[in-house]
């Protein structure tokens, strides 16, 4: 299991759009994909305007067969990454998702600590607001979610977004 | 009203509210008004296990090495949840069933209890396995004060759900005497007592149970009774979906759409809910105070217990839409998470054979790999 630390929240960086960190501190500069399979796939698709609860199930079809996705014919180019801001208390954090299979593992790579129990859909532990941006459920998740809120567990970014911890 | 075990009446499923409907007839699941509770039931039978797969032999000798107070929190600790589950594994079906009115629902509440069963199993795997004599603890369940006080207040929802509803299915709504008990029976006050129970069975899984768990993982993340771990952690994943499935009953509940009496019951209950997690959260902090009367353990005492009780108090409260009671930040125990968290649960089935065939038998200092080559 990872080890999870408590987080010091202070920003780490100003609010530099381009300069957001990458999943698990990728050095700055290598955008470029390291493992091929922990690539989001559908950073860039068009999923409408559906109300995050609404558009549960994607086609695992993709995820599964990295060969499928359209992104593999972007060679030499770099893949889209997705903003996250992260506000907690008072503090606000930019950070980057692009190499985790949920937003839960990005945002535990980059030191922030989310509480879990299941870490897959059925236990609402993990429970964050999103004020702003979609997300994109990999599996229908089970646990009660709020209008405003989504599981960081079950779910990829859809957008840039910005999350509120509780 | 009267309960039949097989209504004949043909009407629409779809139009039923899940509770305080028709009665049920046919077990179908092809047409289903909430998804949800097929979900849940899938999810908890993919989730089946048996006590006895979990090997408990080294938990004797980590039990014999504790210091007595340990030891006091330990077995205390079990005594309570052997308490709840008892009550969770014939309560739901004992109240809810004969007033559920769609099918789903019904299975899901014959399967969330029967998961409670196998709790109850295994806590005599557990007491068999660390003490010469389990009867002891079990008969001071009903015997010990501090005990019976817990099961008062876990129980009385039930109870007043329970009695209502049979005077209900005999007699109907209106003005009752019962053995010289003037009773007021009528279905809005039936529906307000379900909906008070349901957020106390929340209350119960929701909270109680995850206190005791810090408790059970706070042995675990010293090291001992790692076998007694294992067993608590397979619980844990079980009440996690338990807890999801009471959220879900009174969300569908408070969302109206269901059945608008019970969306206006929610509405005018909200100061009771939160009394009933706030004294909830004021009983374990006391308990948490018999726990630790004769000494602390090593990363867990009364204080930080009780800010865990709060802790997990406001999470629960705050996911049924209602504001947090007592402002908390973080969580106090942040490494109970990797313990509550199943995936790295690992039973070896040929270990869990042995350690039948060594209980009460042989040193659990023995090494179980030495029988590796064994075979039995
Ligand atoms: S950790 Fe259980 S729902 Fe996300
Ligand atoms: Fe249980
Ligand atoms: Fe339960």
């Amino acid at each position: 299991m990872t080890a999870h630390k408590q987080t010091n929240l202070k920003p780490r960086m100003n609010d530099q759009q381009e300069e957001f960190f990458l999943d698990g501190h990728n050095p700055a500069g290598t955008h470029e994909p390291l493992d091929f399979a922990l690539e989001t796939q559908f950073a860039e698709q068009d999923h409408g305007e559906a109300p995050v609860q609404e558009n549960l199930l994607f086609d695992r079809e993709y995820s599964e067969n990295p060969s499928n996705s359209p992104q593999i014919d972007l060679d030499g180019m770099s893949k889209p990454i997705h903003q996250v801001t992260v506000k907690q208390y008072e503090t606000t954090q930019n950070l980057a998702f692009q190499h985790a299979n949920n937003l839960l593992e990005s945002l535990e790579a980059q030191d922030v600590a989310v509480q879990y129990q299941c870490r897959e859909g059925y236990c609402g532990s993990c429970r964050v607001q999103l004020l702003e941006g979609e997300v994109h459920y990999i599996d229908e998740p089970m646990a009660w979610v709020n209008s405003d809120e989504v599981l960081p567990c079950c779910c990829i970014p859809k957008t840039a977004i910005r999350i509120k911890l509780p | 009203m009267s309960y039949t075990t097989f209504n004949q009446n043909s009407f629409d499923t779809l139009k039923q509210p899940m509770f305080f409907g028709e009665t049920v007839n046919v077990a179908r699941y092809d047409i289903q008004k909430h998804k949800i509770f097929e979900n849940l039931i899938e999810k908890q039978l993919s989730f089946f296990w048996r006590p006895e797969e979990v090997d408990l032999a080294n938990d004797r000798k980590d039990f014999n090495d504790l210091l007595d107070h340990e030891k006091h929190i330990f077995l205390s600790n079990l005594k309570y949840q052997t308490l709840l589950d008892s009550v969770q594994g014939r309560s739901p079906n004992v109240a809810f069933l004969p007033i559920v009115s769609l099918p789903e629902l019904e299975t899901w509440i014959e399967t969330w209890s029967f998961s409670e069963t196998i709790h109850s199993r295994s806590y005599t795997h557990i007491m068999r396995n660390v003490v010469p004599n389990p009867a002891e603890v079990f008969d001071d369940i009903t015997r010990n004060d501090f005990i019976t006080r817990r099961a008062v207040s876990v129980t009385k929802y039930y109870d007043e759900l329970i009695e209502k509803c049979s005077f209900y299915t005999q007699l109907g709504e209106g003005t009752h005497t019962i053995n010289g008990k003037i009773v007021d029976i009528n279905l809005y006050d039936l529906k307000r007592t379900l909906y008070l129970t349901m957020v106390s069975v929340n209350v119960l899984e929701a909270i109680r149970f995850y206190v005791s768990f810090a408790c059970s993982f706070a042995f675990a993340e010293r090291a001992k009774m790692e076998g007694n771990a294992k067993i608590i952690k397979l619980i844990a994943r079980d009440e996690a979906l338990h807890l999801t499935g009471t959220q879900h009953i009174l969300q569908i509940m408070a969302a109206g759409k269901d059945d608008p009496v019970m969306g206006e019951i929610a509405a005018s209950c909200k100061e009771e809910v939160r009394e009933i997690f706030l004294e909830a959260a004021n009983q374990e902090k006391e308990w948490a105070g018999y726990l630790f009367k004769d000494g602390s353990m090593l990363g867990l005492n009364q204080t930080i217990l009780a800010q865990y009780v709060e802790y997990i108090t406001d999470q629960r409260i705050v996911a049924l839409g209602l504001p947090p009671i007592f402002e908390t930040k973080n969580n106090p125990l942040p490494w109970i998470n990797s313990w509550l968290n199943s995936d790295n649960v690992q039973v070896a089935p040929q270990e869990a054979e042995i350690s039948s065939y060594l209980v009460g038998a042989l040193d659990s200092a023995v090494d179980t790999n030495d029988f590796g080559d064994f075979d039995l």
